[in-house]
């Protein structure tokens, strides 16, 4: 039974820095079967109509990580994103390249950026010299020790968290959401001996600089939740040694300061968060604060009901493995 | 000009493996690749990686069932050296950091797989072969190396009966480059593409099978082509054996379980080119689906069982065939899955001409024969790649500074570039597309003489053809369509050996399947087909199969 097809329209970015002074869209509109991918129909217009169309792609089934690229606005593998959806919700399907990275021609941007963040994180497992693997058999592991590794072994490296990432577009030196979702992987490896090292020095690398955003977590097309692994990094660290950085102390304050009255004291957090002397960095944000609305600076009071958030925090202690 | 003393093309499975052996050997190494390493197919390997290490299994078993697997046509002194290797090979990828399925008492899970005698398939759920890429790659990158990075093969350089290097292609300055080495491992992989219906990605186009068999290397038993059993209907993505080693069963439109009549010992777990046959012959016979397909049923299984042993097929079917595997049968279809030919080797991975090796699936050494099992392809890389790496490694240290002249890296460009400047010319990607239906049609899992022929007529036509081929693409940078040129070319010559080989072997084996030839025969056939090329087309000869402990018994399951 032959398929009915729809009307596709294609608006595709190209670029060429050796011959165009900016990016063009190109439309072109093809008859297509509604589940047909993203990645077949710009085959389709490779082949019939302008094979000079640039783009990766390999598999074409989700797992090489080839194909990652925008697909209105979005950053999605083009090989498992049909067209119908896209045409009924946005009327059209704009492709451009992934974000964050430099185009290099078309749907083609540099990687190497992504590349150097997940090498920076020291992507191997390093033995513990003291407990070497054992000789000629496997390491023993047990079925729940593999399901602390969530699903971060599912990563295919597309990065596409890594173009949806504005922590990313913020600041470069962000490792991003796949070399922290990889460097958890090997944190919660038994076979992995530099578990504090790793923690720490990612402490003060940047783990603190993602906002939670959880757009990441959205764009992944493996599921890997790259933002939960994240968090899990960070709670990770305060055990290993404490709030060092601004971002864990931030967190840390927040903690204890909620407990105190049910509700935030924000001229406390600030003392929680920094030094004496990088205060003094604050105090202009301040005076706007108080000027704004003098009440956020004075100490608040325990709000009603106070005592269900204690029964909230001792339920938590209790069970600390359920935090999350 | 670039100098290293061993280039490996290739940087999956088998390519990254021999580079590692080559770097602790202590030598230059370069990897030349077209995709980024961690993009390479062996990352879409899904059901597991066999090795004989659970308390009821043994080696010999192992060996017994892949020279019966082999239909008798695996070497087996290679075969035996091969499943000795595969248990230090699996404790080495352990050790690696590979992220393993499990048993409860910690050691490396098995699951049951076509065509072996024990359930001795370890996986990693059923992303085996990503698990084992990123291992791998996670090693190597502790080691010091140089990447070439989306690089094009586009000649192997041999002079003066040694190989000197190669000339590649860089993708993103669109320059060509000569690379000096003393030792080349082709490991490029399959050429699956050569098929229209395939599982492979996109990407197997054989460049490096091709580019050796133009500089003179043989190559072996290319008619022997496995078509997989249960790829999806419509777009041919793989649906693992291990979906059937966890109790999946197949149906026809009549509801029989229909293996029973083609395997009835073993059912869904014969070996691979009987149950692709089983299913081919059902739905030709008119008991398919209308449309012409069966069914995979896992639903018995449970969903738990199903979405953590099966969670990648389980996405495949939902987001490419809008099935979800949990509550409905999957449909589908045979489909080429693996290339058992390739490059001639021995178990060093050494080809006919000094200083070329060849590993993993874009090399014969054969222990695969005929037929292979699944499992076994996976393990073939590692231990070959390693094999290659060391040797080539050796070699590299003995032989004298290779020699590659401006002229050579010229004499690759020149007709690429002359590709590049026809106005009018025949279209590299129509060319390809008429390749893939000549081969399904005429060159599939069940063939005869006249079809055969008729296949050979075409491809040669198409040939011809690609002789006027066009580059309309004018850039320089990542020019695709240079790179559809390219590796047109390449299958086209591929497509050329496995029809000759196939229409000369007048005989059923393994996946070698001929309908006017249904029996095996061993007087005249028990040996491997060697192509050598010439202007006129591949010249056969014959190399004798090596023997152990097995002699050929009739293939049932």
């Amino acid at each position: 039974m032959p398929e009915s097809t729809i009307s596709v329209p294609l608006e595709i970015y190209r670029y060429d820095p050796k011959v165009d002074s900016a990016p063009r869209y190109e439309r072109i509109t093809l008859d297509l079967p509604p589940h047909t991918p993203v990645l077949t129909a710009l085959l389709k217009v490779r082949q019939d109509r302008d094979p000079s169309l640039t783009l990766r792609y390999s598999c074409r089934s989700a797992i090489c990580g080839s194909c990652a690229m925008q697909i209105n606005s979005k950053s999605r593998l083009a090989c498992e994103t049909p067209v119908g959806p896209e045409v009924e919700r946005h009327g059209r399907i704009v492709i451009e390249p992934m974000r964050n990275q430099p185009v290099l021609r078309d749907l083609i941007v540099d990687q190497q950026p992504f590349w150097t963040q997940y090498e920076r994180i020291q992507p191997h497992l390093i033995p513990d010299p003291a407990h070497p693997m054992p000789e000629g058999r496997e390491n023993p592991m047990t079925p729940e020790q593999v399901e602390r590794f969530k699903e971060t072994p599912r990563c295919i490296a597309c990065g596409a968290c890594y173009s949806a990432c504005p922590a990313v577009e913020a600041d470069p030196t962000f490792p991003g959401p796949m070399a922290l979702a990889k460097l958890y992987r090997f944190v919660v490896d038994p076979r992995d001996g530099r578990t504090q090292d790793r923690l720490v020095s990612i402490q003060t690398g940047g783990l603190w600089l993602c906002l939670r955003c959880h757009l990441c977590t959205e764009a992944c097309p493996k599921d890997v939740r790259p933002s939960e692994r994240i968090r899990d990094l960070k709670e990770m660290a305060i055990d290993a040694q404490g709030a060092t950085e601004h971002g864990s102390k931030h967190a840390v304050g927040f903690l204890r300061n909620i407990r105190e009255t049910g509700t935030l004291n924000e001229f406390k957090l600030v003392r929680q968060t920094y030094s004496p002397l990088e205060m003094v960095g604050q105090v202009g944000q301040g005076i706007r604060m108080w000027r704004k609305k003098p009440e956020m600076m004075k100490k608040p009071k325990k709000v009603a009901g106070w005592e269900d958030v204690e029964k909230i925090y001792r339920a938590l202690e209790d069970s600390p493995e359920d935090r999350q | 000009m670039r100098t290293h003393e061993v280039v490996v093309v290739g940087a999956g499975l088998a390519g990254q493996r021999a580079a590692l052996a080559a770097v602790q050997a202590g030598r230059d190494v370069a990897i030349v690749s077209k995709l980024h390493p961690l993009r390479s197919h062996s990352g879409a390997a899904q059901g597991g990686i066999n090795a004989a290490v659970g308390k009821e299994d043994s080696v010999d078993t192992h060996i017994y069932d892949t020279v019966k697997g082999s239909d008798y046509l695996g070497d087996q002194d290679a075969i035996e050296f091969f499943c000795r290797e595969a248990g230090p090979t699996v404790v080495e990828m352990e050790h690696f950091g590979t992220i393993f399925s499990r048993s409860p008492d910690g050691s490396l899970a098995r699951r049951p797989f076509g065509g072996a005698g024990f359930p001795r398939t370890i996986y990693a759920a059923d992303r085996t072969g990503l698990a084992l890429l990123q291992a791998l790659w996670e090693r190597l990158g502790t080691a010091r190396f140089t990447l070439y990075q989306e690089w094009d093969l586009a000649r192997i350089i041999v002079t003066g009966g040694r190989v000197q290097g190669i000339v590649a292609f860089d993708r993103k300055s669109g320059t060509f480059e000569g690379i000096r080495a003393k030792s080349v491992v082709i490991a490029t992989g399959p050429a699956g593409r050569i098929y229209g219906r395939t599982t492979n990605a996109h990407s197997c186009t054989g460049d490096g099978v091709a580019l050796a068999y133009e500089a003179g290397a043989q190559l072996k038993d290319m008619e022997f082509v496995q078509f997989h059993p249960t790829a999806l209907l419509e777009s041919g993505i793989l649906i693992t054996e291990g979906a059937r080693g966890e109790g999946g069963i197949l149906k026809n439109a009549a509801g029989d379980r229909f293996m029973s009549k083609y395997a009835p010992h073993v059912l869904e777990l014969a070996s691979r080119d009987v149950v692709s046959r089983a299913i081919w012959t059902e739905v030709q016979e008119g008991r398919g689906f209308p449309g012409g397909y069966v069914h995979l049923e896992l639903m018995h299984l449970g969903r738990e069982k199903i979405e953590s042993r099966l969670q990648e097929i389980c996405d495949f079917c939902r987001r490419f065939a809008g099935i979800d595997p949990v509550v409905e049968p999957i449909p589908v279809l045979p489909a080429q899955h693996y290339m058992m030919g390739g490059i001639g080797t021995n178990i060093r991975g050494e080809t006919n001409i000094p200083g070329l090796y060849a590993a993993g699936e874009a090399a014969c050494v054969s222990i695969h024969g005929a037929n292979r099992l699944g499992g076994n392809s996976l393990l073939e890389t590692l231990v070959f790649g390693k094999q290659a790496g060391e040797w080539a490694a050796a070699h590299a240290e003995k032989a004298p500074a290779s020699v590659l002249t401006e002229a050579q890296i010229e004499s690759a460009r020149a007709p690429i570039d002359a590709w590049s400047r026809r106005t009018e010319g025949e279209d590299p990607q129509a060319l390809r597309t008429e390749m893939q239906a000549t081969m399904d049609r005429y060159v599939g899992i069940y063939r005869n003489e006249a079809d055969l022929l008729e296949g050979l007529r075409r491809i040669r036509a198409l040939r011809a053809r690609f002789e006027n081929v066009r580059i309309v693409d004018q850039s320089r940078i990542y020019n695709l369509n240079m790179t559809d040129a390219l590796e047109t070319g390449h299958m086209l010559e591929l497509a050329e050996v496995i029809v000759v080989g196939a229409f000369t072997r007048t005989e059923s084996r393994g996946a070698h399947s001929r309908v006017d030839y249904p029996k095996r025969d061993d007087a005249q056939w028990m040996k491997h087909t060697l192509a050598t090329r010439t202007p006129q087309g591949p010249a056969l000869s014959y190399a004798p199969v090596s023997y152990t402990r097995w002699e050929p018994k009739e293939r049932v399951y």
